[in-house]
């Protein structure tokens, strides 16, 4: 079982039936999209309102989430506690510290039009996999969090509320269907997706505060990408397939940065890379 | 709302656009602390089934997506669903009776009826808290602050529309602009 040989082939003959994290995630992002593209029809137009709201409150009856960031920002500004805000935020907070930052890669509208953008780029240029040329160093994610929440607190208003992509996204969809309109502050998402012809996920990696502190909340996540040095024959494939610019291979999976959409799980031809749950220790 | 005068320019990215006829919902805390609660999710704007509720855009500065209710064009009914809706509590769950969305105000200069221009009492029918909130003296329409809404249905109704598009009864937030004490 430990020649590298037989793996190899076994990676091989199963990669066609293989399961497909990449797949998988395009089936939730496309989803989650859908219910924040639908969702404001059904409030409109049949004055039903059972499923409510973007990802930056969303409620499903009396099941209220709360987006981590913006309860946050909210609290510190006004430094007092509002219970049903602090517990709209428990399940987002559960599961960032559990999975990661998985809201970003799985979930969020931003990811699922950048993958369609990327989608559509491979198509035109037969490229798959861009260069990227605006690259910043990967720390600068830190300093936006801290900027934002400072300056919001200087202003008095939660800064990335209204200029949240993530939210801005729902925010669209809810002026199309209610007011026929469309928001100013929307051109924010046509910088993100030309940029994403230069670099892919420029925003995500060093400018999302939300991403951000999704990131430093999900630094001790269970969720991990491991490498089994044993298999790995340094391809370098996953490096090349990474999103965010990392380079699984070397353990890059298990940092902060990671934001475990599995791309490059799908990549690797001889299995080295998988999930593990906890056991981090390099 | 009116021309932009160099000196407004710069201030309206901070200035607050609760002014005559434009309000929060019911419900909303001060306007000193409103942009700091609100985490603007628009579920007040996507409750509300009279479409009473708009989103500002980045135009109204900091106050970029936080609800505004324009009573000329469509008044609130007090049907209180968006303050259930809040989930940060910038509209705390109140009353219908105790809602204070702005005091409504009579232009004795322009009202038909203070005029003697003709018998109008619209304000007072269009009223959901007649004889509370607004009686007839002397078939001339007066408020009574102690139980006014602000709800605005009786400014929406009011015949009489002024130049600067006031109406002959208009509602002046004045609760939004108490203080806070944190």
């Amino acid at each position: 079982m430990n020649q590298p040989g037989v793996y190899t082939k076994k990676g091989r003959n199963s990669q066609q039936r293989r399961f497909r994290y990449t797949t998988l995630r395009f089936i939730i992002l496309f989803c989650a999209f859908l219910i924040i593209a639908i969702n404001p029809c059904i409030n409109y137009y049949l004055h039903n309102s059972f499923v409510q709201g973007w990802y930056q409150s969303f409620g499903i009856g009396s099941l209220w989430f709360v987006s981590p960031l913006e309860g946050l920002e909210s609290l510190l500004i006004t430094k007092t506690v509002y219970m049903p805000s602090i517990i709209g935020m428990v399940l987002p907070l559960l599961l960032v510290l559990l999975l990661g930052r998985v809201f970003c890669s799985w979930i969020c509208p931003v990811t699922f039009i950048l993958e369609i953008t990327d989608r559509l780029r491979r198509a035109v240029s037969r490229k798959k996999y861009l260069r990227n040329r605006l690259i910043v160093v990967k720390k600068v994610l830190w300093f936006t969090l801290l900027a934002e929440i400072l300056i919001s607190m200087i202003i008095g208003a939660p800064l990335f509320v209204f200029l949240s992509p993530p939210g801005l996204v729902g925010r669209e969809m809810m002026m199309l269907v209610f007011f026929h309109t469309l928001a100013i502050e929307g051109v924010l998402l046509l910088v993100i997706i030309t940029l994403e012809l230069v670099t892919r996920r420029f925003f995500c990696r060093s400018f999302c505060p939300l991403g951000a502190l999704l990131a430093l909340l999900g630094s001790k996540r269970k969720l991990l990408v491991v490498v089994e040095s044993t298999q790995c024959v340094d391809c370098g494939a996953c490096e090349q397939t990474c999103p965010m610019g990392l380079v699984p291979q070397m353990g890059e999976g298990i940092t902060a940065y990671c934001w475990n959409c599995g791309e490059c799980l799908d990549s690797c031809r001889t299995g080295a890379l998988r999930f593990s749950w906890n056991t981090k220790y390099q | 709302m009116t021309g932009l005068s160099p000196h407004q320019a710069g201030a309206r990215f901070l200035e607050s656009p609760v002014t005559k006829n434009r309000l929060r919902p019911p419900g909303a805390v001060p306007e000193e602390i409103f942009p700091a609660k609100c985490i603007r999710c628009g579920r007040c704007v996507e409750v509300c089934p009279y479409r009473s509720i708009i989103m500002l855009d980045i135009r109204a500065g900091i106050h970029a997506g936080t609800p505004l209710v324009q009573v000329e064009n469509i008044p609130c009914y007090l049907c209180m669903k968006c303050v259930d809706v809040c989930p940060t509590g910038s509209l705390l769950r109140v009353s219908q009776e105790s809602t204070r969305m702005g005091l409504a105000i009579i232009d004795q200069f322009s009202c038909a009826a203070w005029q003697n221009t003709a018998l109008c009492r619209t304000c007072y029918d269009k009223c959901p808290f007649p004889e509370k909130a607004i009686r007839l003296d002397q078939l001339k329409p007066v408020i009574l602050p102690d139980h006014c809404t602000g709800c605005g249905l009786c400014t929406n109704a009011c015949p009489v529309t002024l130049a600067n598009g006031n109406k002959a009864i208009n509602i002046e937030p004045l609760y939004a602009r108490d203080k806070v004490t944190v």
